[in-house]
């Protein structure tokens, strides 16, 4: 199948339109709650959350014994909670820094959940095969409810993104004067996070605990580069992240033997180095074009301020040089001169220079920036 | 108690031992995630190293996975610099990406390549004993257990080598540079040594374990003392602990190595966090605890220094007037009985002498936050003692 087969399928085929719009809609919820977590600085946390979630799917599943993916990812939820709760508690009540916090949650939630999943998988119970699919995820498991179910959560997500959005934006950008003015941050923390767990709990089906964070924060660091504004970042993060989960799907869907999660990883990754590269404000190669640009007005003003100072020694400024002096100085070269004529500040008459009128005043006035010659 | 499982037992210790010391500079420095990072992004390295060699226990494995460690670290150094995103931000954007690769490379290989991601991620100690080094024909032991061996012989010589430049960059790094030590050659070498680590004790011990046993060791230490040399050596004794605990309980419950080494890491994590003497959750809320009822009390008797009249000491008055609760009220004004600071006629409060000496202290205290006027105050109180 290649990708305009796909394309045409994806209208027709139910499974195929199921797994692009579960993975769309992830990448929607995931890209919106993931801007908060990048701007926060708490980039890792939803990497910690998605291992921390494995016990619960465990134990949620030793008590009730079944595969019901409503109740696996409700214990999912409840052990991603106590574990982002328990990092809160470690980094406030003692010394550890947060990076430890996070390490330490992470691989000893993982562990212990490895250890309930090896477990489960010695009990006679033929109904456990499968439950390592939330190790890696499989997009091909989702099914219409998942996907309904992801559609109530990204809808309720916003609606308390738009009810709070003052809260939530003060709090990120100034959490000590959010405090003055009586909010409670604490409830207001306490509401973006927990959404930011649910929505990895929801991922884990489908891109699975390793890679969920990259779900979380690639297309929030992406959009981070097209923009200053928290409501643009937001909205950019969530068309980020649900193109990536559209492509993603539909590159493996393409192929044999892709996983879905890795390549939806991969395509976010694709842009964010797009992002890191094109961006026009503060992307690397627009930054280096801007240096480039700004060294070489550099240089023509260098050229253009030794001029003045050898034409300030004579009475008409517009008396003619040999080019030859120039040579010795820095920032000449044939380049820098022809822009200068270009300009109108030089007249080149054969192998003599003179200042024009303008080139001199422009050069008298060069450091007062009371000229537009950057332009 | 049979040699594979002594043998499992002491590679298990061995690894604990290899992962604690680097692991402890690592949370001293705040850089415990990057060891997860480096966990994760090891994979497209083995998966590479494998493809050449079709031999999972090759060298050459080791050195390409230690390679991907460190290209990992200066990746993500690289995006940090470019001020576009934070660290945290840049390590979870380089490591995803890296482990996509390998799965992916893995995934489209999978017939003819005999890697699991599984086994990666989670290894099989059982296993171990079962692959063993065989020497001009004799069976010289596990190769488990000689690889690590190794790594450990090597991060103890560089130990013992470079513990004090080690120590000096990681507290101060401006000392360091001062005194003519490079940190970016520490920094990079203890990454190295971070990276060899995980990939030696990945396939015996999984990478999420590898990471566990770096982290959790030396955060418990961390809890218990403030002195290099302890910390070190508590996490190692941590590591060992669970190590070998940890296969007995898995041993028990036919589950796991790995899954119950960290689990038994993260019970004995609980118990420091929760019961450590200084640091510890219960003496921080003790402490916390007791700080908020000195406080109380010193408003409580500052109030009473500023007012003579009668009807403002009334000990019903007090209650609404500095807006204390009943019972809280009733703590204050036995802890100050109780210290001799007060004593109360009719229901009317009044300072004692000591009370009187005591809040002036208190006040000069407060006014010119000279720590001399306390001294003799810190053995009665808990606040001052800083």
């Amino acid at each position: 199948m290649d990708l305009k087969e796909y394309f045409s399928l994806v209208f027709n085929d139910y499974t195929l339109r199921t797994i692009t719009l579960g993975t769309a809609i992830l990448g929607a919820v995931t890209g919106m709650l993931g801007s908060f977590a990048v701007l926060r600085k708490q980039s890792l946390l939803g990497d910690a959350i998605s291992h921390a979630a494995l016990p619960g799917i465990a134990i949620a599943f030793l008590i009730t014994g079944t595969k019901d993916t409503n109740i696996l990812l409700l214990g999912a939820l409840v052990s991603g909670l106590i574990g982002t709760f328990w990092i809160r508690g470690i980094v406030k009540k003692t010394h550890l820094k947060s990076d430890t916090a996070l390490g330490l949650i992470l691989s000893l939630f993982f562990g212990f959940g490895m250890l309930l999943l090896t477990f489960i998988q010695k009990q006679p119970n033929a109904n456990q095969a499968g439950l390592d699919k939330y190790l890696f995820g499989q997009a091909a498991t989702l099914v219409e409810s998942d996907v309904w179910l992801m559609a109530i959560v990204t809808g309720l997500c916003v609606l308390v993104l738009l009810l709070f959005w003052k809260e939530f934006k003060i709090l990120l950008f100034d959490a000590d004067y959010t405090k003055t003015l009586g909010f409670n941050t604490k409830t207001i923390d306490i509401l973006i996070t927990s959404f930011i767990v649910l929505a990895i709990v929801l991922g884990l089906q489908t891109v699975g605990v390793v890679l969920m964070s990259a779900m979380l924060l690639a297309p929030a660091a992406a959009a981070r580069q097209w923009t200053n504004s928290l409501a643009k970042m937001v909205f950019l993060a969530a068309i980020f992240g649900a193109f990536s989960g559209v492509f993603g799907t539909a590159i493996s869907a393409s192929q044999n033997n892709l996983s879905t999660g890795p390549v939806i990883v991969l395509v976010a990754a694709v842009f964010v180095v797009f992002s890191f590269i094109f961006s026009p404000s503060r992307g690397l190669l627009f930054k280096q074009i801007r240096f480039i640009k700004n060294r070489r007005d550099l240089e023509l003003n260098k050229t253009l301020a030794f001029m003045h100072q050898i034409a300030e020694t004579h009475e008409d400024i517009s008396h003619p040089h040999t080019i030859k002096i120039l040579n010795n100085f820095q920032g000449y070269t044939k380049g820098t001169l022809k822009k200068l004529v270009d300009k109108g500040f030089v007249q080149l008459q054969g192998n003599m220079w003179s200042l024009t009128k303008l080139g001199y005043t422009t050069a008298a006035n060069l450091y007062n920036q009371q000229t537009d010659s950057n332009e | 108690m049979n040699s594979a499982q002594i043998e499992i037992q002491l590679i298990a210790s061995l690894v604990a031992v290899a992962c604690a010391i680097p692991g402890t500079f690592l949370v001293l420095r705040k850089m415990a995630m990057i060891s997860d990072a480096i966990s994760h992004s090891i994979l497209p390295g083995i998966v590479v190293g494998f493809f050449i060699t079709h031999d999972l226990n090759s060298p050459l494995l080791i050195v390409l996975a230690a390679l991907t460690g460190i290209i990992t670290v200066v990746l993500v150094e690289y995006i940090q610099k470019t001020g576009l995103v934070k660290e945290d931000t840049a390590i979870g954007l380089v490591f995803p990406a890296l482990f996509s690769i390998g799965v992916i490379m893995i995934a489209k290989n999978a017939n003819d390549v005999h890697l699991d991601v599984d086994a990666v991620l989670l290894g099989e100690l059982a296993f171990a004993p079962f692959d063993r080094l065989i020497i001009a024909g004799t069976d010289v032991g596990p190769k488990a257990l000689w690889i690590i061996g190794m790594i450990l012989i090597i991060t103890l010589t560089l130990l013992i080598a470079f513990f004090k430049e080690l120590k000096v960059s990681t507290f101060d790094k401006g000392l360091a540079t001062s005194l003519g030590f490079s940190p970016a050659i520490i920094h990079y070498g203890l990454m190295s040594v971070s990276s060899v680590t995980t990939v030696g004790a990945f396939d015996a011990v999984g990478a999420i374990l590898v990471v566990a046993l770096m982290i959790a060791p030396a955060a418990a230490a961390y809890l218990l003392t403030k002195n290099l040399k302890k910390m070190l050596v508590l996490s190692v004794v941590f590591g060992i602990f669970s190590a070998v605990f940890g296969y007995w309980v898995a041993h028990w419950l036919d589950a796991s190595i790995a899954g119950s080494i960290t689990t038994v890491l993260g019970l004995l994590f609980l118990a420091v966090y929760l019961f450590a003497p200084n640091k510890g959750i219960i003496a921080v809320l003790y402490r916390e605890k007791q700080q908020q009822a000195e406080v109380s009390l010193i408003t409580f008797l500052l109030h009473l220094k500023n007012h003579s009249e009668v009807e403002e000491r009334h000990v019903n008055h007090l209650r609404e007037h500095i807006n204390w609760q009943k019972v809280r009220a009733k703590k204050v004004l036995d802890l100050a009985q109780k210290n001799n600071m007060i004593h109360i006629e009719n229901d009317v409060v009044s300072l004692t002498e000591k009370g009187e000496t005591f809040t002036s202290k208190a006040i000069d205290y407060i006014i010119t936050n000279e720590d001399a006027q306390i001294e003799d105050m810190k053995d009665d109180f808990f606040l001052f003692r800083g």
